[in-house]
């Protein structure tokens, strides 16, 4: 098991009133599945995306990751944690704009203290599986929408993450494009890597073994 | 990591070019401003700091209780020196000093230099060290000498200066001395100068005065032993003023003095060296001020804190535009830690490379600064590690709060708010609001500073003094010759020029002359059973008529009666003083059986600096006292021409003398010159406040107004007119003017109303100066910001719109 989900609330307080993002969540996700989580505009999905990724907190419930239980570790653990299993993936790809290609790679290992050789290896690595040696030095804004994506996707994984989070990846993109992504989440989920997204589309919903529907804050 | 953080600062710093260079800019000026004052204020601190025995060295005063208050004095007579030494335990080494003006003769060579009289102790007690010549007992043969090694050069050249006999013309007379020793020049910082010095007992007036206790003429300076602490010096010094002014002291009880809390008429008080630079007597005490120096430090400190806002909002400005960086750096993994480091970071190079570029302008500035300001500081009063090492930190610290806040403001927002690229806050910034008002208060202190000062400048030069100013020159009798033969000559020498009106003479001059040199003379007798204190001044005939003075009550004095050289004007405050309803019949007594005629009343005029009120005066027609100072009247027409040939006619007289010749409007302004230069200082801080203020604005506006571009779009869509746009982006800083306007004024007003106090002649304080400072402040903030607002008010709103 990778991690689990146990009662989980979130709310916030508006006028005196209560209102629930997240009302009692509760499921497992186990190595190797690719999960999508489905729902309305406003169901709650990206926020159950955040707080399985640890940016978000939440007001009540239990949730472990591998063995440890988030809810009660501190921020800077929490932020270890997320930042050693870890990928994050985005609508709008959220690339550093003041960075080349090679240099948004190298990012994540910077803040996990990898050696310089080290760095070099796997940008070297991860370039080259992605097909993307020669644009390397080009920045973000030289890039394609879809191009972006594979750059963000790239550096979701650099890090060799457990997991990896994608918040409708491919809603910047045409059909083509994020064909293509998807294409190489399931090649990503067949080599062992755990996938949860958050779509809108049933299309893409059927690439993951598991479909989470979302209401209101409610599992359905 | 390091070099990832330098490489994304310097593409995100040029990235936002402008900003980046506004706020270089404005800290580089700033650094660059703040290096001079701080140059120019250790400068002023350090003076008098460098004598090896400088805590146990002080000047004498003596303080009076008057009638009126207390009165300070720091001249002395000729045997109090001995007399304190021998009766007043704890005395190491003392010496009398006196400072004039001494024409040194050798060969043909003949110079005005600065002589100064003094005693043995002299030398071992300030360090002026030796450099040549012998090193000890020196001056104790009063036929010695000792000369500072510039003036070496001035009268030796390369020749060896030991032993050497140079002639100084001492009352008229001829007296050589024997150069024994060569002492070093002394530093720009210190407060005695000096080209020669002469043994004290060489002095003109020491013959005649070295029994005497009532002719006080010069200063007397004590180095304590090490166990003595100047209180205690002080305090034991009470006999020995009971003793020798028990005359004095009682005087001042008969005319109704109250006595100080130790029931004394006179105590003699210690001032330190190290303080002589910012001591005061005027106020009746020892007042010592140094608050010019912090006044020129606040000033850098000022326009550095205005610098300073600007970077900060501008970073809390441009941060906006980073939240997503920020947000996508936490998901990656970024700690706070890391982020505040590299924000500060950044703030880090723009504050280096300031720091550089801030130094470098005040390097190549500093030449126009030291003529300016009129300060001889150099740059190596900055170079001691000390310094330095204070400056460094400064500029850490600095950078810590002002690089570091807009950090730390930053590196704590959550993730997911981040993400979004919403800052919280709903555009409200009170701290950025704050700061804009705290940068245009400071403006708007300065610049009502600024106009008041030279309000008050100009009243002062433009003031009717009571005589002809602008067409009367002084020049100083330098020369050889017998200055009544000098002023005859030059009569003589000029009577068939028609643009010359008058020649006349004085043992005085009006304001400052180039010789620099300003003196007082004062005479106090016995009155009537009553203490009289006057200005004494000694003068040649037709005084009053070439300084067109006006005659109150009586005559002038009269070459064709020769009793005249008995008799003596006086002004209107002279007259006061005297109480006498028919001035024009008493007699002033000089000495056991001789008085004085009083035979004219002259109007008051300001014969002394315009911040004094008129004090009472006496002239005198002594032809015993030798002139110092030629006054000629010259026609309106043909000015320059005339002073031509007045320089001419006195070259020719005396071929050797320097003629320093000067109008007396200029003279008086010379008298200004500390006015000036504030003037100069505030002046110039103002424009750099007011600039620095703006750039800053001009910044904060082009940011806002981007932020709120949807807003403005949004709101021209429902059907907000251009103006009414224009408007609302434009009323938040008006709003923040006028805070600043209503804070500022009555601080500013409270500074210029104890400033202008110091004057006897001062402008009144109006409300209009501040008003106008106010509304010109407002004036050129609304032309700052309304450039950009009005351009984003007439953009279309569906450009704007798309961008969401």
């Amino acid at each position: 098991m990778l991690l689990q989900l146990k009662n989980i609330f979130k709310w916030v307080n508006s006028g005196g009133q209560r209102i629930f993002l997240l009302k009692d969540i509760n499921f497992e996700v186990s190595e190797g599945e690719f999960i999508s989580i489905m729902g309305p505009s406003g169901s709650g999905k990206s926020t159950l995306l955040n707080v399985i990724g640890m940016l978000d907190g939440f007001d009540e419930g239990e949730y472990h990751f591998l063995d440890e239980s988030v809810h009660s570790l501190k921020e800077k653990h929490r932020s270890n944690l997320y930042k050693e299993y870890i990928g994050f993936v985005f609508q709008s790809y959220h690339l550093l704009d003041d960075l080349t290609v090679k240099e948004n790679l190298e990012m994540p290992l910077l803040y996990k203290k990898y050696s310089s050789s080290e760095r070099k290896a796997k940008v070297a690595d991860m370039l080259d599986r992605f097909n993307i040696v020669g644009k390397k030095d080009l920045f973000p804004a030289q890039l394609s929408g879809g191009q972006q994506q594979l750059v963000g996707i790239a550096r979701a994984l650099i890090s060799n993450p457990k997991l990896i989070l994608a918040d409708e990846p491919t809603g910047n993109l045409n059909s083509k494009q994020g064909e293509e992504i998807m294409e190489l989440f399931k090649k990503l989920n067949d080599e062992g890597v755990t996938i949860i997204q958050v779509t809108h589309s049933e299309k893409n919903a059927a690439y993951g073994s598991r479909v989470i529907n979302l209401l209101d804050g409610r599992m359905i | 990591m390091f070099k990832n953080y330098v490489k994304i600062a310097l593409r995100n710093l040029w990235k936002n070019r402008l900003f980046t260079i506004i706020g270089i800019l404005g800290l580089s000026i700033a650094f660059g401003v703040a290096t001079l004052l701080t140059m120019d204020s250790l400068h002023e601190l350090s003076y008098n700091d460098f004598h090896s025995n400088g805590d146990k060295l002080y000047k004498v005063f003596i303080t009076w209780q008057i009638p009126k208050g207390t009165e300070v004095g720091t001249s002395h007579p000729t045997p109090f020196a001995a007399a304190l030494e021998t009766e007043v335990p704890g005395i190491d080494k003392i010496t009398r000093f006196v400072e004039e003006e001494a024409l040194t003769i050798y060969n043909e060579k003949e110079l005005g230099l600065d002589a100064v009289y003094v005693d043995g102790d002299f030398f071992e007690m300030f360090s002026f060290p030796v450099l040549q010549g012998v090193r000890e007992n020196i001056l104790t043969d009063v036929s010695s000498t000792v000369i500072t090694k510039s003036t070496a050069t001035k009268l030796f050249g390369d020749e060896h200066p030991i032993g050497k006999t140079v002639t100084v013309l001492i009352n008229g007379k001829n007296k050589p001395f024997i150069v024994r020793a060569v002492s070093a020049d002394e530093p720009e910082n210190s407060s005695i100068e000096f080209d020669i010095a002469l043994p004290f007992e060489k002095h003109p007036e020491y013959e005649e005065t070295k029994e005497r206790w009532n002719a006080q003429y010069h200063s007397v300076f004590v180095q304590l032993e090490e166990s003595v602490s100047a209180k205690t010096f002080e305090e034991n010094s009470r006999a020995f003023t009971n003793l020798h002014y028990q005359g004095a002291s009682e005087n001042l009880k008969r005319d109704g003095a109250l006595p100080n809390a130790n029931g004394n008429f006179l105590q003699l008080g210690l001032l330190p060296v190290t303080d002589m630079r910012f001591v005061s007597y005027n106020k009746g005490y020892v007042e010592i001020s140094r608050a010019k120096v912090f006044l020129v430090l606040g000033v850098a400190f000022l326009i550095l804190f205005i610098a300073c806002v600007n970077f900060v909002n501008m970073s809390i400005a441009k941060s906006a535009q980073r939240l997503r960086e920020i947000g996508m750096r936490k998901t990656l993994g970024a700690e706070k830690r890391q982020l505040f480091l590299q924000f500060w970071g950044e703030s880090l190079i723009v504050f280096i490379i300031s720091l550089g570029t801030g130094v470098l302008l005040s390097f190549l500035l500093k030449d126009n600064f030291k003529t300016l300001f009129d300060t001889g500081a150099t740059f190596d009063i900055l170079l001691s590690p000390i310094i330095l090492f204070i400056a460094l930190l400064l500029v850490l610290v600095i950078s810590l709060i002002v690089g570091g806040y807009p950090a730390l403001l930053l590196s704590r927002l959550t993730t997911v708010q981040s993400l979004k690229g919403k800052l919280d806050s709903s555009g409200k910034n009170h701290l950025r609001d704050a700061l804009i008002v705290l940068q245009f208060g400071i403006a708007i202190l300065l610049i009502s500073g600024t106009f008041i000062l030279n309000e008050q400048l100009d009243y002062m030069r433009n003031k009717d003094l009571g005589y002809d100013k602008e067409q009367v020159l002084s020049f100083p009798l330098n020369g050889k010759k017998d200055s009544y033969d000098v002023v005859n000559l030059l009569r003589e020498e000029l009577k068939n020029n028609p643009n010359i009106i008058a020649i006349t003479a004085a043992d005085n001059n009006l304001g400052r002359g180039r010789d620099g040199s300003q003196s007082s003379s004062v005479w106090g007798f016995e009155y009537k059973g009553k203490n009289v204190r006057t200005n004494a001044l000694t003068v040649d005939y037709d005084y009053i008529k070439t300084l067109g003075l006006e005659l109150k009550e009586g005559r002038t004095f009269d070459i064709a009666r020769e009793s005249d050289t008995q008799a003596v004007l006086i002004n209107e405050s002279m007259a006061r003083e005297l109480e006498e309803e028919t001035p024009l019949t008493a007699f002033l007594p000089a000495g056991d059986s001789v008085s004085f005629a009083i035979i004219g009343v002259v109007k008051d005029y300001n014969f002394q600096d315009i911040s004094k009120t008129i004090e009472p005066l006496t002239f005198f027609l002594d032809r015993e006292r030798g002139l110092t100072y030629a006054y000629v009247k010259v026609a309106s027409s043909n000015m320059a021409d005339s002073f031509t040939s007045i320089e001419n006619a006195f070259k020719k007289i005396e071929p050797n003398a320097e003629f320093l010749g000067s109008f007396l409007d200029e003279n008086v302004d010379r008298t200004f010159r500390r006015e000036k230069t504030m003037a100069a200082l505030i002046t110039s801080g103002s424009i750099i406040a007011i600039l620095l203020s703006c750039v800053g604005l001009f910044a904060m506006s082009m940011l806002i107004t981007n932020q709120r571009t949807k807003e403005i779009g949004v709101r021209k869509v429902i059907g907000a007119s251009v103006a009414s746009v224009t408007y609302l982006l434009t009323k938040d800083y008006l709003k923040l003017v006028l805070i600043a306007f209503v804070i500022s004024t009555p601080i500013a007003w409270w500074f210029a109303n104890e400033w202008l106090q110091d004057y006897a002649n001062r402008i009144n304080l109006s409300w209009h100066f501040f008003a106008f400072s106010g509304v010109l402040v407002l004036l050129i903030a609304v032309l700052t910001i309304s450039t950009k607002t009005i351009k984003s008010a007439l953009a279309n709103p569906v450009k704007s719109l798309r961008t969401e």
